[in-house]
């Protein structure tokens, strides 16, 4: 591969932060710090070594101050670093948070062109475009007034159509489509998607992990400045749910019950009995529950269920609605659920488990929304769903 | 636009640096231009009488002065030399101001976007330049004006001014250049220069001349030297020169000197801010 064909390289890259709390540097904090021991200090991204080839969508996932903005910082040269180099090849463009740049008492044709010309695309060029800009935004009628009067939809919708239409070689797009309405944030996604035929290299930080999922060739996981996994976005993805996501976000798992008999280990088996965590929509999915029973239960229930990364109730059930009474457990056995075929769509999830008494009194052990898993839609169908179909044909 | 990738940003600790440098381009010149545009028309927006004010202000400003100093010092004072000298002033504290807070008042942008940071400071200091020229067509206005009421009047002089404005514009950006990086580091030194500005004021002949404070200087000889080896004393005496039929240009050695202060500020105002740039967003 040519050196040319690299579109971000990076050697032992690494950002450290003086710790000075909340407040700007005054010349007094400086002056009193003189005499006292230096600082504390932070590094908001440490030994990152890595090649982007030409044409790669990264998605950059993690928790809140994991570095992701210093990477990103970084690879545009805003942000100085530390240790380390990284060279961009081609022109970079920063989808500018909420359009920063943007001169409130401007209109937003004046901003049209202020941003462009920040964003170093020439001004007969902007002009030469200015109506697909605009027509992108979906905001014709709004563009002679000033964007102080703009929701901050309106903001990010402008700003993204001039980015879009800056024509950038390198696209750095930091968590902003969020603010978009759906509506836009799929004409924005589309045109990354057009941004990807063209062979552009694109940084992707988002919380939105179903984005990341869909549009990157591969995702990176930062935590605490490092980048600790880099790899197929399912899989990448999988492991921040499963070790990060506690770290305040979204997922706040639950474990309670008398523990008389106790939930061991699960594994997760794809149809060929290989461990995974990431399934196939329409393949089928097995579950193995490793249990033990300090003593003799009469009439156990094992149930199950699954909701979705952002908590939506997606399905749930039990040994007991699916009539497969079980006459006692003791000692240590296995209970294998499969579900076959899967019918979710892409995604994550997450899976609870619980061992409860017949009549539902007592809950032995139950494990709430413990065990994640992804699903990976390949089969082109579209919708919440994946719905088993037959088709006949008669004429 | 499309084709190979042309240039390759490589960021290291020393700093951004564009391989292979791409000098001055034309995009630069657009990005200044609409920098200076949003700096101008965003502070008159929404105003009713909007550029006016770049003139008014000034106006009002040597009325007062001219009131009320003849008020407490009688007869005397020359109105000319006071409004041109507060007009000049004027230029030079604006420029002080706005581009104090340049660096600080971009925060957004200087965090997430890479382009020349000295932009800004440089923005700022050409959109004063732009209220200057207008608020100097006022300024010749009234001075003839008041030449038809006896004053001296407009002579060719007035040829040479373009040269002083230019030798003050690179003091102001000197020193734009220096508090702009400064504000960054140090929060505080817009109180500091709101403190020293006012102190600056009163030190520099804006309101007198130097005629008025004769008397002292045959008192004490050095008090001459002080004065003229501040960097504004012979900028404002150049132009009182250029704009005043009969006033001529011809400053003691130490006027000479003080004349220094424009390339030895601006150049290592250049110097620290680039030096200091680098450590723009971390700061921010």
């Amino acid at each position: 591969m040519s050196s040319t064909e690299i579109a971000i390289a990076a050697v032992g890259l690494g950002k450290r932060y003086r710790v000075r709390g909340l407040a700007p540097p005054t010349l007094w904090t400086r002056l009193a710090s003189l005499g006292r021991r230096r600082p504390a200090e932070f590094w908001a991204l440490r030994d990152a070594t890595f090649e982007v080839p030409r044409g790669r969508t990264i998605g950059v996932i993690g928790p809140n101050g994991a570095g992701k903005s210093s990477l990103l910082g970084l690879v545009a040269g805003t942000i100085t670093p530390t240790c380390g180099r990284v060279e961009t090849r081609g022109r970079i463009c920063s989808l500018l948070e909420l359009g920063a740049g943007f001169h409130p008492d401007l209109t937003g044709r004046e901003n049209v062109f202020l941003n462009a010309a920040i964003l170093g695309i020439p001004r007969q060029e902007v002009r030469r475009r200015y109506e697909r800009i605009v027509d992108f935004a979906g905001l014709a009628e709004f563009m002679d007034e000033p964007v102080r009067h703009y929701s901050s939809g309106m903001y990010v919708r402008l700003a993204f159509a001039v980015a879009a239409e800056s024509d950038p070689e390198v696209l750095l797009v930091d968590e902003v489509l969020a603010v978009g309405d759906v509506a836009f944030q799929l004409k924005c996604l589309d045109r990354i998607r057009t941004l990807q035929r063209q062979n552009r290299t694109i940084l992707f930080v988002s919380h939105a992990l179903q984005t990341v999922e869909e549009f990157c060739h591969e995702a990176w996981l930062l935590h605490h400045g490092k980048i600790v996994a880099r790899g197929e976005p399912p899989e990448v993805i999988l492991r921040y749910i499963r070790e990060y996501m506690g770290e305040g976000g979204p997922v706040f798992t639950q474990e309670f019950g008398t523990r008389e008999a106790e939930i061991l280990d699960v594994t997760f088996r794809d149809e060929a009995g290989h461990e995974t965590g990431v399934f196939e929509t329409g393949r089928p999915m097995h579950v193995e529950i490793r249990w033990r029973a300090h003593r003799r239960l009469e009439r156990p229930v094992f149930g199950f269920s699954i909701k979705t990364a952002n908590g939506l109730y997606v399905f749930g059930s039990n040994t007991q609605i699916a009539h497969v009474p079980i006459e006692a457990i003791e000692g240590e056995g296995v209970t294998r659920l499969t579900i076959a075929p899967l019918t979710l769509m892409s995604g994550q999830y997450l899976l609870s488990l619980s061992i409860h008494s017949w009549d539902h009194a007592q809950q032995y052990h139950r494990r709430e929304d413990w065990y994640p898993f992804a699903v990976r839609n390949t089969t082109g169908a579209l919708g919440a769903f994946f719905l088993q179909t037959h088709w006949s044909v008669t004429s | 636009m499309s084709g190979e990738p042309s240039t390759l940003l490589v960021n290291m600790p020393s700093g951004p640096r564009i391989i292979p440098a791409r000098g001055w381009s034309p995009s630069h010149l657009d990005l200044i231009r609409a920098l200076v545009a949003r700096e101008l028309k965003g502070r008159y927006k929404g105003s009713v009488l909007g550029f006016l004010w770049a003139v008014i202000v000034p106006l009002f400003m040597a009325g007062i002065y001219v009131v009320f100093l003849s008020l407490l010092m009688g007869r005397g004072l020359s109105v000319e030399r006071i409004i041109v000298g507060v007009f000049a002033w004027q230029y030079t504290a604006q420029c002080v101001m706005a581009g104090l807070n340049s660096i600080t008042g971009n925060g957004p942008l200087v965090k997430k976007v890479l382009f020349p940071r000295g932009f800004l400071p440089l923005s700022a200091v050409l959109a004063q330049l732009v209220n200057y020229a207008l608020s100097l067509a006022v300024q010749f206005g009234v001075l003839v004006l008041l030449s038809l009421r006896g004053g001296p009047g407009v002579d060719a002089d007035v040829l040479a001014l373009p040269l002083v404005v230019l030798w003050q514009t690179g003091l102001n950006l000197g020193l734009a250049l220096w508090l702009a990086a400064a504000q960054v580091h140090f929060r505080d030194t817009q109180h500091l220069v709101g403190v020293a500005l006012s102190a600056w004021f009163f030190v520099s002949p804006v309101m007198y001349d130097l005629e008025w404070v004769r008397p002292v200087i045959e008192a004490y000889p050095w008090v001459e030297h002080a004065v003229w080896l501040n960097p504004v004393t012979p900028i404002l005496a150049a132009a009182r020169a250029c704009c005043i039929r009969g006033l001529d240009w011809k400053p003691p050695p130490a006027g000479w000197v003080g004349l220094l202060w424009t390339p030895l500020i601006l150049g290592l105002g250049i110097l620290v801010f680039r030096r200091a740039q680098r450590h723009f967003a971390d700061l921010l």
